[in-house]
């Protein structure tokens, strides 16, 4: 019989009974009693653990007794290498301070200035997934830096992100799942001085889209394709050289398609969306567009086709992760300046938890994110971590956009505050894609 | 012709800089480091003038603990050839940091220093002329243009009651004042190949400097916090608050 808990039992019934009696509140003797009570039952505990157990050294110990630091076995550590932290920082200044600025504009006219995309060109984000032998920068898979790099532009502005990293995802691609013909007719354009415009198109405007089964066709004429359909929401489809291509393949299932967009029988229509209007999006229409047997790309194969939709959803998490740091980062001090009834509104609760809730889901995308991107630069089956990463940055995005334009209350209505335009774009990311690579 | 470029690893200027609880100076642990501002002009004002063709090797130099190597490799990122490496964990002086560079300086017959005005940690500005005494060369401090001409240098400088140009003898220590130039963005495939240039480590003792320590930090705190101002609503009033005070 544990005789501790029984004296405690009885002490809590009685003070219980006490505490339950209406005369207590006849007499005004609530806040007094209920100080009373706190008082007893602290002291209660006490005296009933005293009682039940008494302590004395076992052994002597010469000094404290510590577990020993883990020794990093690789796994379970994310922390970027020192280059990565270096390449997200390059990109980071370039987007805060270049990008920042823009994005309004560029918001409004539905395009990026010409000299700001040459700029980001310049930058040479395309090279880091080429391999030198091709005049490139890369020397292994690279992944983890393209999502650092994404994100940090994405902190810029997520349509002028967009913008620039696009060609980008086609050289990724190529250097990815391009033979050697492939590889040699168009990476070394991309490393070049004037590099190409060019676009990875996969989204389709229909109810229900699904990646794994298009509506664009590609039928085997002859020695050659002949692709029909139409792709949706290309960005910079009207400048880009070239696109990759997503369409059914007859009798077998979804492929890439390497297209010049000087083939005849592609025509442009422009299509704003709601986000992301800096990038120009637009309809790529293909009506009986033939291509050489040579233009697709890995063969037709499925696991590639896979390969290439989950590692563009891994960067649109990143495009999310980035924009929903912008966010963070513009509301914690507009909730610390705003005065509202005498005080800054970080002083009420409602917005205090508001902030902390996007932090910790920032946080949460981003770990997911990496989590993707790192097993997918090792190699490793990356759909369940992608998929993961995927349904929490879409989700979570959108709530970090709309609270973001909440906080900043009738400001996050206005287009004085770019949190509007970030609420907008980050609507885009739970739902597009292709487009962007990792 | 060789230029030797300093450049300094430094708490970020975007880091709201905290006072450790004792005093002995400000918290580093845990926070974002970067190259001193007016250091990354000087290097870009390096990198220009090798692009012109004035200058033939940038040869960057950092002194300091095992972090100052991702100074390093960022000036190799902006187009320094290779770096120099003088490793000291503890605190360095202006005047001990002065002789390492005059050493180095004479060991690899540099015709420019090239340094940042000042540091934003400590905000010493005595470096670039402490090494020109030193090495009993030409300086021209605060740099707002620099241009190059065979064995002399023409720079003009920013001072109090405007634009002085000076022309200097080469060799001689020129720093970089904030309207020099406009760093450029790094380029990511050049922080990658960063990695392959080299870095060369060295020590006091290998340069036979000797620490100087003729400075030492008795305390450190944070500024006083500003009170808060009073608002006036007519110059009448603000006359006679002036008049109250005693300053008018």
């Amino acid at each position: 019989m544990n005789l501790g808990r029984d004296v405690m039992g009885f002490g809590l019934r009685l003070l219980n009974r006490f505490a339950g009696a209406p005369v207590v509140d006849k007499l005004g003797l609530r806040k007094s009693s209920e100080k009373a009570i706190y008082q007893a039952s602290k002291l209660g505990f006490r005296t009933a653990t005293a009682a039940a157990r008494s302590f004395s050294a076992a052994q002597k110990l010469v000094r404290p007794a510590r577990l020993a630091k883990n020794t990093s076995s690789g796994l379970f550590d994310l922390t970027p290498s020192e280059e990565q932290l270096m390449l997200r920082d390059a990109a980071q200044s370039f987007a805060l301070e270049r990008l920042r600025p823009a994005a309004a504009a560029a918001d409004t006219a539905c395009a990026a200035p010409a000299d700001l995309l040459k700029e980001s060109a310049d930058l040479g984000i395309a090279l880091i997934g080429i391999s030198e032998e091709l005049g490139g920068a890369g020397s292994e898979r690279s992944a983890m830096t393209n999502v650092l790099v994404a994100e940090a532009m994405a902190q810029g502005d997520m349509g002028l992100a967009v913008a620039c990293l696009a060609p980008a995802a086609v050289s990724t691609a190529l250097s990815l799942w391009g033979n050697e013909q492939q590889q040699a007719a168009y990476l070394p354009a991309f490393t070049g001085d004037n590099s190409p415009v060019a676009a990875l198109a996969i989204q389709e405007a229909r109810p229900l889209f699904d990646p794994f089964l298009l509506q664009t066709q590609a039928k085997r004429v002859g020695d050659s394709f002949v692709l029909q359909g139409v792709k949706s929401l290309v960005p910079r489809a009207a400048e880009a050289e070239l696109f990759i291509i997503a369409a059914q393949l007859e009798g077998s299932g979804p492929a890439l398609f390497i297209v010049e967009s000087s083939t005849p029988g592609i025509s442009i229509e422009a299509e704003p969306a709601m986000g992301l209007r800096a990038a120009s999006t637009a309809r790529v229409v293909l009506k009986d567009v033939k291509i050489p047997a040579t233009a697709l790309m890995g063969e037709g194969s499925a696991e590639v086709y896979a390969e290439c939709i989950q590692l563009s959803r891994i960067a649109w998490c990143a495009l999310a992760t980035g924009t929903a740091q912008a966010v963070l980062d513009y509301v914690i001090p507009y909730v610390n300046e705003r005065v509202a009834f005498g005080e800054p509104i970080s002083h009420r609760q409602s917005v205090a938890f508001s902030i902390a809730n996007i932090g910790i889901e920032l946080d949460g995308m981003r770990l997911l994110t990496w989590q993707a991107a790192s097993r997918a630069e090792r190699g490793e089956a990356f759909d369940v971590p992608a998929a993961l990463a995927r349904r929490l940055c879409a989700d979570k995005g959108v709530v970090i956009g709309s609270d973001g334009v909440q906080l900043l209350g009738g400001h996050g209505f206005i287009k004085e505050h770019p949190v509007e335009r970030w609420y907008r774009d980050l609507r885009a990311a739970g739902m597009m894609e292709g487009v962007v690579l990792v | 012709m060789k230029v030797l470029v300093s450049v300094k690893r430094v708490v970020d200027y975007n880091v709201r800089i905290q006072i450790k609880p004792d005093g002995s100076g400000v918290v580093t642990d845990g926070v974002k480091h970067s190259m001193n501002p007016f250091d990354e002009i000087a290097m870009e004002e390096a990198v220009r003038l090798k692009e012109k063709g004035k200058v033939t090797e940038i040869i960057a130099v950092t002194l300091g603990g095992a972090k100052g190597e991702e100074t390093l490799r960022t000036a190799l990122a902006f187009g320094a050839d290779r770096a120099i490496h003088v490793k000291e964990e503890g605190e360095i002086q202006p005047l001990t940091a002065a002789r390492a560079l005059a050493a180095i300086f004479k060991k690899e017959g540099a015709q420019i220093l090239f340094t940042g005005k000042q540091a934003i940690d400590d905000d010493a500005n005595q470096t670039a002329q402490m090494t020109a005494a030193l090495l009993d060369l030409p300086q021209a401090t605060f740099a707002s243009k620099v241009e190059l001409d065979g064995t002399k240098a023409q720079v003009t400088r920013e001072i109090d009651a405007g634009l002085e140009t000076l022309e200097v003898d080469l060799p001689a220590v020129i720093s970089a004042d904030l309207r020099l130039n406009e760093p450029r963005y790094l380029k990511l495939p050049d922080i990658m190949k960063a990695k392959k240039k080299t870095i060369e480590a060295v020590s006091f003792a290998d340069l036979g400097v000797e620490a100087a320590a003729s400075l030492k930090t008795i305390k450190t705190t944070p500024p006083p916090t500003r009170s808060k101002g009073v608002m006036v609503k007519t110059v009448d009033e603000l006359v006679s608050a002036l008049k109250a005070k005693g300053l008018v």
